[in-house]
């Protein structure tokens, strides 16, 4: 039953990530809104890596991929964040509409 | 159950629910500095979930790169975008959260009963427990190679845009015609950018 | 052991093309590091040379005898050579459109450049990634690049806000991608190789797990993200009229390729178990991105959001060559990118010297055109003409291929939904090209009047003549001597054994389901004959 219980934290983890990822007014908080669900990622490969593949651990490679490239990505986001807020001084999602959505 | 089994559930409730609730808290709390704070607890016990999976390494990585350089990186930010900001209410708001948050439940429930219903099969085969590091390396050095090299180009890249992205301009129209001598050249712009922030 | 000995038991010379890109990249980074300003000029050439160097090389990898590389992670078969050649042809045409546009805007051209090149390398990745954790690495680079050139003009508040929009939609996107990715790790019981996972799953289960539909779904998602099919378009429009012209010309062509070389791969190795399904998922985006794409079209103001709009409408058409499946079905997307490579690439050309000349994308600014300077003008409407489907221009034959291979195999509704909606494109592709010819003088806007097209000496003015010109010659002389190009396509399907081997799969459908009438005793055939081709792998 092991396996399960961790699946379900992950799959909790990935719910609670949308729902940051949906509502959040702040463009800092939806970036931690997706490392969020990219941890809920890593749970689940890490725990299919332990009760499914143990011997091969693909797995723990894979996890330690996403954990590398959610490095990068979280640097440009706020890159990104820091060039907008110093030309719009806000950092309010409902702000940023000077292309329509 | 016995006691190793015991020790070990016990350590999943409360790292589990450490992780869900400062995960909560996380997207919850208005207060973005709280939620930084909080991002952080979620990665340590999803650290803490990693170490029960028999995941030693990539649990130190997890740690390192989470804790030690995302969330800084999300605490920089917080600290350069240093403004408190009162965002305007939006009508009706709640409504969209409580569509977003019975969207999210049934997100969750779908995954859940997905999960819980299918017949995984758990394998025999010997773990590799504390040789993990070694398996490890050898997949970054064989099957695993490809992705391994063109990770460093992306961190390159990443590295380069990142860097061209924040690096201010140096903008000779708005810096004061008489400088100090030890004052960087940036330096006028931000004082009239406190300057601002002062007054308001 | 010895180098070569790794070199070899690695198949490194497959990935040959990408080296030269990698190598490509390190001169431009390094070269600007040491020479400083006096070299930057030269950086752009060097990038191109590199990129068709790269192409000529691919073309010495057409038909390889062991394509599979770096132990299962990279597949460079023929489908993957096309469509990788597709991805560097298109960079390659879009460097030199650049160059003039840098300048003007003032930001840093061998950085601009090096990131561009990443992205085509992402993207050739991508097209033969057969494994996983290649998948989702190429798949990074190709959007973290991404993300990096839409913010590139970071002076520019739509620029920032363009490259904030698709940064944040689509990390999300390959998060819900990734989660789909890890749950096919489970189901297959911990393979990461695609045709692995599918012989795994099809073993473990007698018909397809819930959990794979599912997977399915996420999978899309990140999918349909990449190649913008509605309803995961709303990034597309804001993302190109924000982001500098050249990126959003390589983002239309490059990256759009790269997500259909995904979504070919990834879905016909990994699902063959839910063939239906997606097929079904992919026939109502199809349907979606061809109405919605086409009509919303018509109320655009702006160029660059008239041709994003347009190039959502594309990609419908595109996925019915996917969606049918068959031998037709495949050479006609590769055909019709090819074409849709040089018409896009040359329509946002004219709307790049445009904007350089005037500073403007609005449509309306274009009236009178034709007075000034007839040349872009003529390259303006031929290649929007080629993009609506007028003959004899490329994109014409392009069209009528895929509609043909569409009814063929029965697809009745998608090919009658293509021709409706290619008939409302052709509406207001006409719409702009009737602003820029018939206006009379004293209708002309007032940024004509100021118009002056005296400045080809300017630096980077003449690579985006030659770009131009390249273009538009292509668009309106491929369609009548498009013979080479459709038995490259063709044989590229034929040589490729992971396609043929759906085709088959998928020919037998067709032959047991006429008018897509679905019986229970059809289905079990088909469900035969797919098993039994998953497990002989």
């Amino acid at each position: 039953m092991q396996l399960e219980y961790f699946l379900l934290l992950a799959a909790a983890l990935f719910s609670i990530g949308v729902y940051g990822l949906v509502t959040s007014r702040n463009v800092i908080r939806v970036l931690m809104s997706i490392e969020l669900m990219l941890n809920a990622v890593n749970i689940n490969l890490m725990a299919f890596s332990n009760y499914l593949d143990p011997g091969a651990i693909k797995g723990q490679v894979f996890a330690v991929f996403v954990i590398t490239i959610a490095a990068a990505e979280a640097a440009v986001g706020l890159a990104i964040v820091l060039s907008i807020y110093r030309n719009r001084d806000t950092v309010d999602m409902e702000q940023f509409n000077l292309l329509k959505w | 159950m016995n006691l190793a089994e015991g020790v070990q559930f016990v350590s999943l409730v409360i790292l589990g629910g450490l992780m869900i609730f400062s995960a909560l808290g996380v997207v919850l709390l208005s207060n973005i500095v709280y939620s930084a704070f909080l991002l952080a607890l979620t990665f340590i016990s999803v650290s803490g979930l990693y170490i029960l999976l028999n995941a030693g390494f990539v649990a130190a990585a997890q740690v390192l790169v989470y804790v030690g350089a995302v969330n800084v990186l999300i605490l920089f930010g917080i600290m350069l975008v240093n403004k408190v900001e009162v965002f305007s209410e939006v009508k009706n708001a709640w409504v969209g959260k409580a569509a977003t948050g019975a969207v999210c439940a049934g997100l969750f429930g779908l995954i859940g009963t997905m999960v819980t219903s299918h017949p995984w099969a758990i394998s025999t085969a010997p773990a590799a427990g504390d040789k993990a590091i070694e398996v490890i390396g050898q997949h970054f050095f064989s099957d695993f190679l490809l992705p391994f090299e063109l990770a460093s180009i992306l961190l390159l890249v990443a590295l380069v845009g990142a860097i061209v992205l924040a690096r201010r301009e140096f903008l000779p129209d708005l810096v004061a015609p008489q400088q100090e001598a030890l004052t960087l050249p940036e330096r006028p712009r931000e004082l009239v950018a406190a300057g601002v922030r002062d007054e308001d | 052991m010895d180098s070569a000995n790794i070199a070899a038991q690695l198949n490194a010379g497959i990935i040959l093309p990408e080296g030269i890109v990698i190598v490509t990249i390190m001169t431009i980074i390094i070269t600007d590091l040491i020479g400083g300003r006096a070299v930057t000029k030269w950086l752009p050439y060097v990038a191109i040379a590199g990129l068709l160097l790269a192409v000529v090389d691919l073309w010495g990898q057409w038909a390889a005898t062991d394509p599979i590389a770096f132990l299962g992670a990279f597949n460079g078969d023929d489908l993957s050579v096309v469509f990788r050649g597709i991805i560097a042809l298109s960079a390659a045409v879009t460097v030199p459109m650049c160059i003039r546009y840098i300048e003007r805007s003032g930001t840093a051209l061998a950085e601009f450049l090096a990131i561009l090149l990443t992205a085509t390398l992402g993207g050739m990745f991508l097209s033969g990634a057969d494994e996983l954790v290649t998948v989702f690495v190429s798949l990074e680079t190709l959007s973290i690049s991404s993300y990096l050139l839409t913010g590139y003009m970071k002076r520019d508040p739509r620029s920032n806000e363009a490259a904030l929009k698709y940064l944040l939609i689509g990390a999300a996107s390959a998060a819900i991608f990734l989660y789909g990715m890890s749950l096919l790790y489970g189901l297959s019981g911990g393979e990461t190789n695609l045709s692995l996972i599918a012989s795994r799953i099809a073993e473990d289960n007698a018909e397809a797990p819930i959990g794979l539909i599912i997977a399915l779904v996420f999978v899309i998602a990140g999918i349909a993200f990449k190649v913008a099919a509605v309803p995961f378009h709303q990034w597309t429009p804001d993302v190109y009229e924000g982001s500098p012209t050249p990126v959003v010309a390589f983002l239309s062509v490059g990256s759009k390729a790269a997500g259909f070389a995904l979504a070919i791969r990834l879905l016909l190795t990994a699902f063959p178990m839910v063939s239906e399904q997606w097929r079904f998922v992919f026939t109502a985006l199809a349907i979606l991105s061809m109405v919605l794409g086409n009509v919303v079209a018509l109320a655009q103001t702006s160029m660059k959001r008239l041709l994003a709009y347009s190039s959502i409408g594309q990609a419908g058409f595109l996925m019915i060559g996917f969606i049918i499946g068959t031998d037709a079905g495949y050479s006609s997307i590769v055909f019709y990118l090819f074409i849709y490579l040089f018409m896009n690439l040359g329509a946002f050309t004219c709307v790049i010297l445009f904007s350089l000349r005037t500073g403007t994308d609005q449509i309306s600014a274009y009236s009178g055109l034709y007075q000034k300077d007839p040349l872009l003008t003529l390259s303006l409407s031929l290649c929007l003409l080629s993009l609506g489907g007028i003959p004899p221009l490329a994109g014409f034959f392009g069209k009528i291929y895929i509609f043909w291979a569409g009814w063929q195999s029965g697809a009745y509704t998608l090919v009658l939904v293509g021709l409706i909606t290619s008939v409302i494109s052709i509406y207001y592709y006409i719409r702009v090209v009737k602003m820029m010819v018939v206006k009379e003088p004293q209708e002309m806007s007032d940024e004509v009047k100021a118009y002056s097209d005296n400045d080809w000496a300017l630096v980077g003015m003449r690579p985006l003549q030659v770009s131009l010109i390249l273009a538009v010659t292509v668009t309106a002389l491929a369609g009548v001597g498009a013979n080479p190009l459709l038995q490259l396509a063709n044989s590229a399907v034929a040589q490729t054994p992971l396609l043929q081997r759906s085709v088959l799969i998928r020919n037998a459908e067709i032959a047991v389901q006429p008018g897509h009438e679905s019986t229970p005793m059809a289905n079990d055939a088909v469900a035969d004959v797919a098993v039994s081709s998953v497990t002989i792998d």
